[in-house]
């Protein structure tokens, strides 16, 4: 046997008017870890969608255990060993997890066999190294725990091939070493993983070998060991970035947020601290640690118990967003899909939406007015879009993270609180939006990032403050700042 | 501008199949019997259909949120009592009016508060309302003993209300005004917000919940107004009236193709499926199919309207996925 599970040669697709892949050939050895990186837009998606058998490829061939292929959809890609784990679940929340790994073909009989189902659904969560009540119900787990379902799923197709498409995107960082403890047994078992990720520093601790996607075209090849991360960046954004974090030299003004003694049922606890004009206030801390609630409190969209919020040195009694947004508060939501965006509606509709008033003459909506407001955010923040008509689900996430920050400034907020801006963005779209912030803050508004990427935390934050179990636990400035001492507070 | 291509004629068949069939309907009808497209005739559906078209201009608000409204019914049947037993106690007609007005909008702002208060989506709102569809029901028929009231009625306004062209003029100017708000003003472009997407409009600082306490208002104010227009009308109130308008409305807001999954829709919409269904019962009636037949055929053209939303949504999803796919 050859030693390549996979080999795809010279595919090319297009698309009406695009080339999407470019003589891409692309080959996995049997029983390593291979990450494919690149941009959003690379083709990494359409690529692993020709694996899958979602699109077909216009020329080239696949090549899967040294025996050329065709794959004809996803059924067909599953039966000749291949998996693939979207970041969105294939699980059915109201079934159990044995009824989840076997769904739809329990066994061949009339009846179903349920202690059978069971054995086998308990044996394959085993043989990954976990014991597992194989009758709790898949819509009360984890995500890391569901992760965990849908690989012994791909593992009860006799999977010899994963692909993970990132897969710690809503982990912690318990679970992602979890995570990472089963894809070491999965290569233990000579099962070959595939992993998408954006974060660099997952491909160093897991992957073996690393394929770098542009703009289409494979631009380079390497074992892991023979690469640096500076390089992977640099062949993937196609031009050299000299840091990952731009500097800034901002004074800092008056102080515009004054919290004292803030609480909240369960969840906040004596919360005290100030937000001065011009500064990056950075809040660390694990997943579940009170960042968000803090944020949630500090925008409106929850009630404090006791304490004093100061907005401009005036006290505040924030009851809604509304009161919020009214004090100049605005808030990027962690999950800018379910809280951030109204989806199906147009790039101009999802800005003007915090500040209809500004776009609405005689009390009527001027159309011409939003289209301005629109084209403005559009070239300021550099939004890729066709048109300011485009329902904002086809625009990428980088740039449906612009449109949530436009938003706020169209709405004309001084604060603005970022609950992890740059999540499920792309290396340079991230890069961009730091640009941003240092603009922001320039400019003389303030931000507080809440995130949970430490280096992020660290590069652009002018002082942090590190929460856990609702408490402000420490606060970090300048030299203190370091990995070390953040991550000592925040664990306890 | 869009070009006219294949696709786009494909689109728009597809987006108005229902009315390509009715139209076809109307045809062979009109061939069969001539008189079918007189100005009386078509004059005489709308008036039939003026009351039941304005409960579901209400209700479309509502749909449109991502609600529903089940309890117009049963306010069509209490506003007709309250304004009936007001006016043959001698309250002036104005008063009268008012008082049903006002408990329609009463109704709804109980409706709207109890589903605001556990944040409701569309599943809870059909069950409180159905809720408060079976109490108002009761409380109407306490009165009369659920007996048939007539109306004492004079001249006047009250009594203008129901005749000749009157409810007709009131059916689509409403309809018309509640089109107008629904696309030109910032009141109804929050609507469309919280239907598509609650979270995403309440963290945009958007006031949620006044809003959707005011659909069910509008809903009910909707409702008041149409038990005055059938009361006036029949110059009596019946404490059963309304019983099946909210599914009439319903089926009247689906036929016009306002999807039931919230975000987008048109008063307009409303107002043509609910003339469709009219015309459609009515030439079924010239073509001398039973009452019960016709049941059969506009409950499969509910079924028809509901499937084509869902097809079209599906096949719209599919050409997006295909256009992102190229975009990046």
């Amino acid at each position: 046997m050859n030693e390549f599970v996979l080999e795809m040669k010279g595919i090319t697709k297009t698309f009406p008017g695009v080339v999407a892949l470019d003589q891409v050939s692309f080959s996995v050895k049997r029983g390593e870890v291979h990450a494919l990186v690149g941009e959003n837009g690379a083709g990494k998606s359409t690529l692993m969608k020709i694996l899958n058998g979602v699109y077909q490829a216009n020329h080239g061939e696949i090549w899967l255990d040294g025996q050329k292929v065709h794959l004809s959809n996803i059924k067909d890609a599953q039966s000749k060993g291949i998996s693939i784990i979207f970041q969105e679940f294939n699980l059915i929340n109201t079934l159990s997890v044995a009824e989840n790994i076997f769904l739809g073909r329990y066994n061949d009989e009339k009846l179903i066999n349920w202690k059978e189902v069971r054995t086998e659904a308990k044996r394959l969560l085993e043989s990954l190294g976990f014991s597992f009540d194989v009758n709790r119900i898949v819509g009360k787990l984890s995500t890391a725990e569901k992760q965990l379902v849908e690989i012994a799923k791909a593992l009860s197709f006799q999977a010899k091939l994963i692909v993970m498409d990132e897969p710690t995107s809503s982990l912690t960082k318990t679970e992602e070493e979890m995570l990472f403890g089963i894809i070491r047994k999965l290569k233990e078992n000579n099962i070959t993983t595939i992993y998408i990720s954006h974060k660099l520093e997952e491909v160093f601790r897991i992957c073996d070998t690393v394929t770098i996607l542009r703009d289409g075209k494979v631009i380079d090849v390497k074992p892991v060991k023979e690469i640096m991360r500076n390089e992977i960046i640099e062949k993937m954004v196609g031009r050299t970035i000299d840091m990952d974090y731009p500097k800034r030299n901002v004074q800092f003004g008056e102080i515009v947020l004054d919290i004292k003694q803030l609480n909240r049922g369960r969840l906040l606890h004596d919360i005290s601290f100030q937000l001065r004009k011009g500064e990056i206030l950075g809040i660390a801390g694990l997943v579940g640690s009170g960042r968000t609630e803090l944020a949630e409190t500090l925008f409106g969209a929850e009630k404090a118990d006791s304490g004093e919020i100061n907005v401009f040195g005036k006290r505040v009694v924030l009851r809604s967003t509304r009161d919020g947004q009214m004090n100049s508060i605005g808030m990027l939501t962690e999950d800018r899909k379910e809280t951030g965006l109204v989806l199906p509606f147009t790039v101009a509709r999802n800005i003007t939406i915090t500040n209809l008033k500004e776009v609405t003459s005689n009390l009527l909506l001027s159309g011409r007015k939003e289209k301005k407001v629109a084209e403005k955010y559009i070239e300021a923040l550099n939004i890729k879009t066709p048109s300011t008509n485009q329902p904002l689900m086809n625009l990428s996430g980088g740039n449906q993270q612009k449109v949530v920050l436009a938003k706020w400034l169209f709405s004309n907020a001084d604060l603005l609180i970022l609950d992890e801006p740059t999540r499920g963005i792309d290396v340079g779209a991230k890069y961009e939006f730091y640009c941003m912030m240092n603009d922001l803050v320039a400019q003389g508004k303030s931000i507080i990032m809440i995130s949970s990427e430490l280096p992020e935390v660290l590069g652009m934050s002018d002082r942090i403050l590190v929460m856990h179990n609702g408490m402000i636990k420490g606060e970090l400035m300048g030299l203190q700042m370091t990995a070390e001492n953040v991550m000592q507070l925040a664990i306890d | 501008m869009r070009k006219l291509t294949s696709k786009t004629i494909r689109n728009a068949i597809r987006d108005n199949a229902i009315f390509i069939v009715v139209l076809l309907l109307i045809i062979i009808t009109a061939f069969i019997e001539p008189s079918f497209i007189t100005w009386d005739n078509l004059l005489n559906i709308l008036r039939q259909n003026a009351t039941i078209g304005i409960v579901a201009c209400g209700m479309t608000y509502c749909i449109i949120a991502g609600l529903f409204d089940l309890s117009v019914g049963s306010i069509v049947s209490l506003s007709g009592v309250i304004v009936i037993l007001s006016i043959n106690a001698g309250v002036p007609d104005y008063l009268a009016v008012g008082y049903g007005l006002l408990a329609g909008i009463a109704v709804g702002v109980i409706n709207g508060t109890l589903v605001s208060l556990i944040n409701g989506r569309s599943g809870e709102a059909f069950i409180i309302t159905y809720g408060m569809q079976v109490v108002v029901a009761a409380i109407a028929l306490f009165p009369s003993n659920g007996l048939f009231i007539a109306g004492r009625v004079k001249p006047g306004i009250f009594m203008s209300m129901g005749q000749g062209m009157t409810p007709i003029i009131i059916f689509l100017s409403l309809a018309a005004i509640m089109q107008f708000i629904l696309v030109k003003t910032r009141y109804g472009r929050q609507l469309c917000y919280i239907g598509s997407n609650i979270s995403a409009a309440n963290m945009s600082g958007i006031r949620v919940k006044p809003n959707r306490i005011s659909y069910f208002a509008i809903s009910g104010l909707m409702s008041g107004i149409a038990a005055i227009v059938l009361c006036s009308r029949v110059t009596s109130s019946n404490p059963t009236a309304g019983l099946g308008y909210e599914m009439d409305a319903i089926a009247g807001i689906v036929v016009g193709g306002t999807s039931m999954s919230g975000g987008s829709g048109s008063v307009f919409r409303t107002v043509l499926g609910i003339i469709i269904i009219g015309i459609m019962s009515n030439a079924l009636n010239i073509l001398g199919i039973t009452a019960y037949h016709q049941q059969v055929v506009k409950g499969l053209l509910i079924i028809a309207a509901v499937s084509m939303d869902i097809w079209n949504k599906r096949i719209k999803v599919r050409e997006i996925a295909n256009e992102k796919a190229y975009i990046g």
